[in-house]
Formats: C-alpha cells, sequence, structure tokens
C-alpha cells in the first residue's frame, strides 16, 4: 500500500479506508474490495502479516463492524458481511464465493422486514441498516472453508475443521472435524495418522 | 471487470430511472427512482417482447443480470433490492414489492436442455458452432413466481416452476426445487420448511 492509501498494482481508482490496518506483507488485491465498506469503528478491517485477499473478496462491513484476518490468512474471494465481528484466525483459508455473515441484516418478521426495506429506498446510501441483532462469527486457526459456502450468523468454526464446498454452517463446528453439506453435517474427525502429518 | 462510474446506492427516490453503465434498452419499463447497476446488466438480454422487462419505482438492482431469452417476459415490483443476482429467464419470472434478493442467487425458470437423451445431443448439435441455424428442440420452462415481501439469502437457487409465497424466509444457501408456502421459513438442499413466521 502506497501513502497515499492507494495500491500500486489496483485496476479499481479506490483506496485503502483510512481505519484498516494492513500489515506492510499482507497482500490486498484490489480496493474495490471495499466499495460497501462502510464501518465507523478504530479498526474496521485488520488484515494481519502475510495475509492475502483477492479478487471478489468483498468487505461489507456496516458502521459497527470488524473484521480481523489473521496472519497468512487466504481469502480467496468472500463476501464478508458484518455488523459486529467477524474473525478469521490465523492460517485460515477461505475459497472463492464463500459468504460469512454475522447479521441477516432483515428482520424475520415479514411486516417489520417490509418497513424496513421501503425505507433503504429513500435513504442515502442505499443500504440495509442492521434490521437484526449481528452474532459474531469465528473461522478457527487454520481451518479451510470450501468454495460457494455460506456461514451463519452466530458460528464458530473451530481450529483446523474443514468445511466442504457447497456446504451451508448452520451450528459450530468442532475443531478438526470434517462437515460437508447444506445443512452441513459432521462426516468425520479428522485421524491421528492425519493429525501427526507433517507435526 | 468495469469500475462503475458512480454508486448504485448514492441515488434520491425522485430520479428518473437509470442504468449507470449506458441507455436502458428499449423494451424496459423503470419506475422512478429505481437504479441498475453493472455492466452486464444487459448483456444478454435477448428478448424480443415489448416490454420484456418490468420494474416498479424505488428499486435497487446492482450487479443483477438479465439474461432473458427471445421470449422472456421478467416483471418485478416495487422496492426491490437485488444484489449481484443471476435471472436466467426464458419464459416468465414475476417477483413482487419489497422482495430483498441477496448476493450471487441464481434464478433460472428453464431447464436449458431437454431431458431425452437423443434431443439432448440434437439440442448440442443446435447449438455448437457446426449447427448452422438448425433449430433447438423444445426445452421445459415454467414461470417462476416470488410473491411480495419475500427474503432470499445469498447463494441460493431458485429452479423452475417454483412460487415462493409472500413473506417467506428463504436461507442462504438454499436451493429451491418445490413450491414454498406463504412466511416459510426454508433452508437446505433441496430445502425444507425449518419454520414459520
Amino acid at each position: 500500500m502506497a501513502a497515499d492509501r492507494t495500491l500500486p498494482w489496483d485496476w479499481f481508482p479506490g483506496k485503502i479506508p483510512a481505519n484498516v490496518t494492513v500489515a506492510d506483507s499482507a497482500y490486498v488485491e484490489t480496493s474495490f474490495s471495499f466499495l460497501l465498506y462502510r464501518s465507523e469503528r478504530t479498526s474496521g478491517v485488520t488484515i494481519g502479516r502475510g495475509a492475502s485477499t483477492y479478487l471478489g473478496t468483498m468487505f461489507d462491513v456496516g458502521p459497527n463492524g470488524r473484521v480481523s484476518l489473521g496472519d497468512y490468512a487466504l481469502v480467496h474471494g468472500a463476501r464478508i458481511i458484518c455488523d459486529a465481528d467477524v474473525t478469521i484466525d490465523d492460517y485460515a483459508l477461505i475459497s472463492w464465493n464463500v459468504v460469512v455473515m454475522d447479521s441477516y441484516r432483515v428482520p424475520l418478521d415479514p411486516d417489520a422486514r417490509r418497513d424496513e426495506v421501503r425505507r433503504l429506498a429513500h435513504r442515502q446510501p442505499r443500504r440495509l441498516e442492521g434490521g437484526a441483532p449481528a452474532q459474531p462469527v469465528c473461522v478457527g486457526r487454520g481451518a479451510w472453508i470450501g468454495f460457494d459456502s455460506c456461514v451463519l450468523p452466530g458460528v464458530t468454526v473451530g481450529a483446523g475443521a474443514i468445511v466442504g464446498a457447497r456446504s451451508v454452517v448452520t451450528v459450530d463446528v468442532e475443531p478438526f472435524t470434517i462437515v460437508a453439506g447444506n445443512p452441513a453435517r459432521p462426516i468425520r474427525r479428522l485421524t491421528d495418522e492425519e493429525m501427526a502429518h507433517g507435526r | 471487470m468495469q469500475p462503475p462510474r458512480e454508486n448504485v446506492h448514492d441515488r434520491l427516490p425522485g430520479e428518473a430511472p437509470r442504468w449507470l453503465h449506458g441507455e436502458l434498452p428499449v423494451n424496459v419499463r423503470a419506475g422512478q427512482g429505481t437504479t441498475i447497476s453493472g455492466d452486464l446488466a444487459f448483456k444478454r438480454f435477448l428478448s424480443g417482447r415489448t416490454p420484456a422487462l418490468v420494474l416498479g419505482a424505488h428499486c435497487t438492482m446492482d450487479g443483477v443480470q438479465f439474461a432473458v431469452g427471445a421470449d422472456g417476459v421478467v416483471e418485478i415490483g416495487e422496492y426491490c433490492y437485488f444484489t449481484n443476482v443471476v435471472l436466467l429467464c426464458e419464459l416468465a419470472v414475476q417477483v413482487g414489492s419489497y422482495v430483498v434478493i441477496g448476493w450471487n442467487v441464481t434464478i433460472a425458470d428453464t431447464d436449458f436442455h431437454p431431458i431425452a437423451p437423443a434431443l439432448r445431443i440434437a439440442d448440442a448439435i443446435a447449438c455448437s458452432p457446426l449447427g448452422q441455424g438448425r433449430p433447438r428442440p423444445p426445452i421445459p420452462r415454467q414461470p417462476v413466481v416470488i410473491e411480495d415481501d419475500v427474503w432470499i439469502g445469498p447463494n441460493a437457487t431458485i429452479l423452475k416452476g417454483v412460487r415462493i409465497g409472500a413473506g417467506a424466509f428463504v436461507e442462504p444457501g438454499a436451493l429451491i426445487t418445490r413450491d414454498v408456502p406463504a412466511r416459510a421459513r426454508v433452508a437446505g438442499n433441496p430445502a425444507e420448511v425449518i419454520g414459520r413466521l
């Protein structure tokens, strides 16, 4: 990142917002990832040492949202919808078209939802402003989320867990466990051999 | 991808309808304050119908792709808010008002190809550069209807012939193959009712 907060390699004429912290050794492919960013917190997004975010990653972070990417985290094109706290821990791998969301942003009740949607069109900018309580989401250290998956509000994916492609994770995932499906179900725990391999 | 010249979210309600990347096609009707963004919005908009796309007032169509075939007609009510939706229409897609559809949702009213293997081979030939204008075989298509006040989460898929009842809540990633009752909460692949609102 240059001194004026632009990215020298960027195709998009944008800047990294002032309240975003990017480690010197991290790689952010494009400032387009911050098009929907509007956090007013001291540090709305933190990107750790050696972490990288590629094209397609969108930090859709509301005024009270905060996203933390740990060291060496790899985000290959995820939609991060955050109105409270989304934590992606060190060494986590997030594949393309993944949705990680800590809020539905609309009330469940259809009548309340209509009120929120009607107000939206008369707001500037036109954005849903949290018609639902946010529940923090955490993707643990070294966890791996397969492509097209969704991680829903309130979910914690344990350290070292694997979420299969196109899964929808609705409840917590135990550490070092493989889950898959929609809704995601446990497949198995990593074996002792796998746990020892490469140590 | 082309950078947008301005942000789809920064629009005033009283403004004339607009597509931020060019002139709206002549067979599109849109109400006051309605905004469409995305340079691919009309790349596959091939409908010969007039109108082929009707949008009510105050809609925000952020990055929507209207892939509408020769006979397709899409009707969308007022105050709808779509984000990066891929809308594949060969016949009819009807959406009510106050409908919110999340990022990367696909809606299709067609199977795209026939079921019968021989017809599928004939279709592959008709679609190929060697097809030389050969007509494609008939392909199943059935209207999709999404009623008022429906919410559809990101990464969901809506297939042909489905009616989603008013006020329904479609969880992220759900695959909808059958009708959804009004005010139902549905999730999964294939989607099942998990609650009532």
